[in-house]
C-alpha cells in the first residue's frame, strides 16, 4: 500500500518540523508544508494530499477559514486541526468548518498517530 | 419515548424560560443578538416538541419562529403587542410542556396560533407559511419516528485533553447522519467540556441505520460507545413525574490566579495558626495535654495535605509560555532579515504559576536577544561556514528541586574581552576587580545596567528589560541565571528555578539605615511614642502597648547598627516574642510587602536572628527578622 500523503500547515517552523518527524517516522509521505492560510489552501489544491494537519492562528488567513475553503473545495479532504489548550472554542469553530478531528498541543507523537489513524479509517483515500 | 420525557421537560422548559427573559430584554433594548437567541430557543423548542411527537407545542414554537424571523432586520418592531402575544405564547407551551410531563396530552391553541399568524402577516404582508411540523400522533402505534430513533450514549476518556471538542465532533458527526436531540449535557454544557464522568447521551433519528451510527463513532478518538439502543415511540400512557436529572459538577473548572493565591495564603495561615495552637497546648497542665495534641496532630495533618493540594493546583506546564515563543522568534528573525528556528523540549514539566507568570516576559527577552544580538545575518553565517537558518534550543529539565532552564543559540557568542573593557570603561568594575574574574563571572558583566556587547540600540532589545532585568526576576523568585560563551560558536543562559513560591507578608521597616522586613503574621501593632514613654527598668527598658508593658529593644542596636541619631518621637513595632510581646523601636515604617521568600545560604543561615532573605521589586536585597531568635 502506497503511504498517506500528508500536508502540514503551520506558521511555526518548529512546529512544522516536529509534526514532520513525527509523520515520517510513522512510514507517511510529507508532501509539503505551508505557512499559513492562504499558501494551505493552494498547496491542498496542487497535491491533493490524503491528510492535512492544521494550526489555527496563522498570519493572512486562519487554519479556520482555510479548512472551511478547503473543505468547500474538496469535501473528501481529511483536515486534522492542531490546536493548543485553551482554543476549545476555536477548535469547535473549526469543526463547524469541516476539520474531520483535532489534536491538542503540546502532543506526543503516539497521540498524533493514533489520532490520524483512525480518522483516515473513516475516509480511505485512494 | 416515555423515558425521554423528563429530559424533554426539563430542556424544554429551560429554552421557554430563556425566551421569556430574551423577550423582555428585547423590549428594553432592541438588539439583532436578543432576535438570533430568541430564534434558537424556539426553534429548538419546535425541533425538541417534534421529535417527542408533541404537535400542538411544535406548531405553537413554529409559529413563534416565524414571527421572530419577520423581526431579523428590524429588532425594534418586536415591540408593545407583539411581545405581548409571544410571552403569552411562551406561558402557554410553558404550560404544555409541563402539563406533559404529569401525564397531559397537550391540545392544539387554534386561536393563538391564529393571532400568531396575523402578527406574521402584519409584518410580512404575507400568509404566513404553512406550520410544516411533521403531523405526528403520539398515540400511534407504529409512528414514522420510531423507524431510525436511537438512543446513543457514549463516554469520551478521562485523558481526553479537550472533553469539550471531542464530545461536539461526536455530536457533530451524529447530527451529520441525522437529527440530534434531548442531548445530555445539554450542547452548550457539552462545548463547555462540562460532562460529568465524561458520559453524554443523545436521541438520534436518522434513515442510515445501526452500522451507520456505530461506523460514524468508532473513528472518532478518546470516545467509547456505551450503548446504541433503538427507540420506539411509545404511548404517553404510564407517565413518569418529571425526571430532575442531578447536576454533578463538572470535572474540571478554570479559576482566577488571584484565587489560587488567596488559597495559597490561607492555607499557609492555616499552618501557622495550628503551630500556634501546639505551642498553646505545650503551657497545658500534662493531664490535658493528650487530647489536645491528638487533635492538634489531626489539624496538622489535613492543613498540611491541604497546603499540598492547593500548591498542586498552581502548577501549571511551561507550554504555557514557551508555546508562543516559536511564533514570538519567527516573527522577530523576520524583522531583522534573519531565520531561525526554535526547538523546545520539556515543555510539559510544570512550575508553580506565579514562577510561570514572572518567567514569562525574561523568557521572551532572551529570545529576542538571542536573535537580535546572537544569531547573524544570512550572510554572516555563510561566511562562518554556519547553515543559514539559527538554531535556538530550550531546553527544560527538571532536577530533585529545581527547574532548570538552558536557551541555547548558534549564533556569534560573547567576547569576554570586549565586555571586560565594556564594564571598566563605563565605571562599573575597576580594572583590578575585572581582571580577577572567571570567563563566567566576565560574562555576566553583560547583565549590570549600561553594559553591553551590542553595537547598536535597536528596536527589539532596545526596549523593556534587559539582561539585568532578567537576572533580578530570575533571583527574586530565588532562582539565578548563568550564562556560557563561546566566541564564534553560540551563546548558552541556564536559568535555575525553584519549583514553588514561598510567599511571606513583610512589614518594611528602616533602621541604622537599613531597610528590614519583618513577618506581618508576627506582628501585633504599631505605636509611635515619644522618647520619654521608654520606662527604664533594671532588666531591659519597657514600653506601655495598649494595657500591659512590653520589653523595648531598639532595633538598630540589635543588629549592631549605627544609630540614626535621638529623635523626639519614634515608631515601634509591637510583635509576637518567644516569652510574650516585645517591641522594637526602628526609625520608620516603610509599608508592607509581599515578597518571596529565599533561604539564606552558607555563612548566612548561620547569623541568629535571620530567617531569609528577599529581593523586593526595585532589586534590592532585604533580611528578614527572626524576632525571637533575635531578642532571645
Amino acid at each position: 500500500m502506497a503511504p498517506k500523503r500528508v500536508l502540514i500547515v503551520d506558521d511555526a517552523v518548529f512546529m512544522r518540523n516536529m509534526i514532520r518527524d513525527i509523520f515520517s517516522s510513522d512510514g507517511f509521505e510529507v508532501v509539503g508544508e505551508a505557512a499559513h492560510g492562504i499558501e494551505a489552501i493552494e498547496k491542498h489544491k496542487e497535491l491533493k494530499p490524503d491528510l492535512t494537519t492544521m494550526d489555527i492562528v496563522m498570519p493572512y488567513k486562519s487554519g479556520i477559514e482555510a479548512t472551511r475553503e478547503i473543505v468547500r473545495a474538496d469535501p473528501k479532504a481529511v483536515v486534522v486541526i492542531c490546536s493548543a489548550l485553551g482554543q476549545e472554542s476555536l477548535v469547535m469553530e473549526a469543526i463547524e468548518a469541516g476539520a474531520a478531528d483535532f489534536i491538542v498541543k503540546p502532543f506526543r507523537a503516539e497521540d498524533v498517530l493514533a489520532v490520524v489513524k483512525k480518522v483516515l479509517g473513516e475516509k480511505p483515500k485512494v | 419515548m416515555s423515558r425521554y420525557l423528563g429530559l424533554f421537560v426539563a430542556e424544554a422548559s429551560e429554552h421557554l424560560e430563556a425566551l421569556g427573559k430574551d423577550l423582555v430584554a428585547l423590549e428594553g433594548a432592541p438588539a439583532a443578538e436578543t432576535v438570533d437567541s430568541l430564534f434558537r430557543h424556539a426553534h429548538s423548542v419546535k425541533g425538541m416538541a417534534a421529535s417527542m411527537g408533541l404537535e400542538p407545542i411544535a406548531q405553537l414554537a413554529h409559529r413563534m419562529e416565524d414571527l421572530i424571523d419577520a423581526a431579523r432586520r428590524a429588532p425594534g418592531i418586536l415591540g408593545g403587542e407583539r411581545v405581548d402575544l409571544l410571552l403569552a405564547a411562551t406561558d402557554t407551551m410553558l404550560a404544555m410542556v409541563r402539563g406533559t410531563g404529569e401525564g397531559r396530552v397537550p391540545v392544539p391553541e387554534p386561536e393563538l396560533l391564529g393571532k400568531l399568524g396575523e402578527a406574521v402577516t402584519s409584518l410580512t404582508g404575507a400568509a404566513p407559511s404553512p406550520t410544516r411540523v411533521a403531523p405526528v400522533n403520539p398515540l400511534a402505534t407504529a409512528p414514522a419516528l420510531g423507524a431510525g430513533l436511537f438512543e446513543v450514549r457514549f463516554r469520551v476518556v478521562p485523558s481526553a485533553q479537550s472533553p469539550g471538542p471531542r464530545a461536539f465532533l461526536v455530536h457533530k458527526k451524529l447530527s451529520s447522519l441525522g437529527r440530534v436531540s434531548s442531548v445530555r449535557p445539554a450542547l452548550e454544557d457539552l462545548r463547555a467540556g462540562a460532562i460529568p464522568e465524561g458520559k453524554v447521551a443523545l436521541v438520534l433519528e436518522t434513515a442510515s441505520g445501526l452500522e451507520a451510527v456505530r461506523e460514524a463513532l468508532g473513528v472518532v478518538p478518546e470516545v467509547e460507545l456505551i450503548s446504541i439502543e433503538p427507540l420506539r415511540a411509545e404511548p404517553p400512557v404510564e407517565v413518569p413525574p418529571p425526571v430532575v436529572v442531578p447536576t454533578e459538577p463538572a470535572r474540571t473548572v478554570r479559576v482566577r490566579t488571584e484565587l489560587l493565591d488567596d488559597f495559597l495564603e490561607m492555607a499557609g495561615e492555616l499552618l501557622l495558626a495550628t503551630a500556634r495552637l501546639r505551642d498553646i497546648g505545650r503551657r497545658l497542665p500534662e493531664v490535658q495535654r493528650p487530647a489536645l495534641e491528638e487533635g492538634v496532630d489531626r489539624l496538622h495533618a489535613l492543613v498540611k495535605d491541604l497546603h499540598g493540594k492547593v500548591m498542586g493546583a498552581r502548577m501549571t506546564a511551561l507550554a504555557v509560555i514557551t508555546d508562543q515563543l516559536p511564533r514570538a522568534a519567527r516573527d522577530l528573525a523576520r524583522r531583522r532579515g534573519k531565520d531561525v528556528e526554535v526547538a523546545i523540549s520539556g515543555a510539559e514539566i510544570e512550575l508553580d504559576r506565579a514562577i510561570l507568570d514572572a518567567i514569562a516576559e525574561p523568557l521572551l527577552h532572551l529570545l529576542r536577544n538571542a536573535i537580535d544580538h546572537g544569531i547573524e545575518e544570512p550572510d554572516g553565517r555563510a561566511a562562518a561556514g554556519k547553515p543559514a537558518r539559527g538554531r535556538l534550543k530550550l531546553t527544560v529539565r527538571r532536577t530533585r528541586e529545581r527547574v532548570v532552564l538552558e536557551l541555547e543559540d548558534d549564533g556569534r557568542g560573547m567576547d569576554p574581552e570586549r565586555l571586560r573593557a565594556a564594564a571598566v570603561a563605563r565605571g562599573r568594575i575597576s580594572a583590578e576587580a575585572a581582571a580577577r574574574l572567571t570567563v563566567r563571572e566576565t560574562l555576566l558583566l553583560a547583565c549590570l545596567p549600561g553594559v553591553s556587547t551590542a553595537g547598536d540600540v535597536n528596536d527589539v532589545s532596545g526596549r523593556g528589560v534587559g539582561m539585568d532585568a532578567v537576572k533580578r526576576s530570575v533571583e527574586a523568585l530565588g532562582g539565578s541565571l548563568e550564562l556560557d560563551s563561546q566566541l564564534g560558536r553560540g551563546t548558552r543562559v541556564t536559568l535555575r528555578l525553584p519549583l514553588t513560591v514561598a510567599v511571606v507578608h513583610l512589614l518594611l521597616v528602616r533602621a541604622g539605615g537599613e531597610v528590614l522586613g519583618l513577618p506581618i503574621t508576627k506582628v501585633l501593632g504599631a505605636v509611635e511614642l515619644p522618647a520619654s514613654a521608654v520606662q527604664k527598668s533594671a532588666a531591659t527598658d519597657v514600653v506601655g502597648y495598649g494595657e500591659q508593658l512590653v520589653p523595648a529593644h531598639d532595633l538598630a542596636r540589635l543588629l549592631h547598627l549605627p544609630p540614626e541619631g535621638d529623635r523626639a518621637i519614634r515608631p515601634w513595632v509591637v510583635m509576637e516574642g518567644e516569652e510574650g510581646n516585645v517591641a522594637l523601636g526602628v526609625d520608620a515604617l516603610l509599608g508592607q510587602e509581599e515578597a518571596v521568600l529565599k533561604a539564606l545560604s552558607r555563612p548566612l543561615d548561620r547569623v541568629a536572628g535571620l530567617s531569609g532573605v528577599t529581593i523586593l521589586g526595585n532589586g534590592r536585597p532585604v533580611f528578614i527578622l527572626d524576632v525571637p531568635r533575635l531578642v532571645g
